[in-house]
């Protein structure tokens, strides 16, 4: 039982370490946003847990022959978009859209240190009454 | 430490930011200059920005640790001058005017440098926005477990 709650506990962690990738990517493009042949960059990390959540794993083998199932890492990815561009100067960042995706990210980040801290808090009060 | 690191980004943008703002102000200011040292009126300035790319050692590592980081914010490679022609303006009372009364101007174009000025402190702003969030983010950090 208390596996599964550390279990949770890493999630959020891999969560919140994408999210702040996700933020120097973002400030990455603002600092950019003036420089001519910028392309944008940023980090998935949402499609990666979809994917790793779907392969079960990993499977158990009781033979050395057997075939077993590695589950996926979960590990943000940074992508760069270089197919298009926004400008005729080459550059692909658009402000506003980049505002709004710094503001969203911020708030994914503090919504995970806010269930963190809850969980945090029920192991504790689990742990304490007995 | 990457903490840092996306304050270093947004830090970038800002110095990068500001100067190219201090140069529109001496092109403004100097929009009517017509002597300079080297004997022609002043000639407009403009900065080159690049994206900082990682360095060698830091590349090797990234690879070595499977990481994959992103860039290192933007830095002022150069300030170059406008080369176009400067402007020909008929007014003979001027002491620089020449045989025919015409004077050469500067070719800086205020309206222009206007704009520019514009656009420079928006993504000084936007610099500081982006700032402020990886500040918020990072006290966020530091109540986990509280």
């Amino acid at each position: 039982m208390l596996k599964n709650s550390y279990h949770k506990i890493d999630l959020f962690d891999k969560a919140l370490s994408a999210a702040w990738k996700n933020n120097q990517a973002i400030s990455n493009n603002i600092a950019n946003v003036n420089t001519p042949n910028y392309k944008r960059e940023s980090v998935e990390f949402e499609s990666v847990l979809q994917k790793a959540k779907k392969v079960i794993g990993p499977l158990e083998t009781t033979h050395e022959k057997h075939f077993s199932i590695q589950k996926l890492s979960v590990e943000p990815r940074l992508v760069k978009d270089d197919s298009t561009s926004f400008r005729k100067d080459g550059n692909n960042v658009n402000i506003d859209t980049e505002m709004a995706y710094l503001a969203e990210n911020q708030l994914r980040y503090e919504t995970i240190t806010k269930q963190l801290n809850d969980n945090i808090k029920r192991l504790r009060i689990s742990m304490s009454k007995g | 430490m990457s903490i840092f690191k996306t304050m270093n980004i947004s830090a970038t943008g800002l110095t990068a930011e500001r100067l190219r703002m201090d140069i529109i102000s001496e092109n403004i200011a100097n929009a009517n200059t017509t002597r300079t040292i080297s004997g022609t009126p002043y000639r407009r300035k403009m900065v080159v920005f690049e994206s900082q790319q990682k360095d060698a050692f830091q590349k090797l590592l990234d690879h070595a640790q499977g990481n994959q980081s992103t860039g290192n914010g933007v830095e002022v490679t150069g300030i170059v001058e406008d080369s176009s022609d400067f402007k020909r303006i008929y007014n003979p009372e001027h002491p620089d005017a020449d045989g025919e009364g015409y004077v050469l101007m500067p070719n800086v174009d205020v309206v222009t440098e206007m704009i520019n000025l514009m656009t420079a402190s928006r993504a000084y702003e936007a610099n500081v926005t982006a700032l402020n969030s990886s500040k918020a983010m990072a006290m966020k950090a530091l109540e986990i477990g509280r």
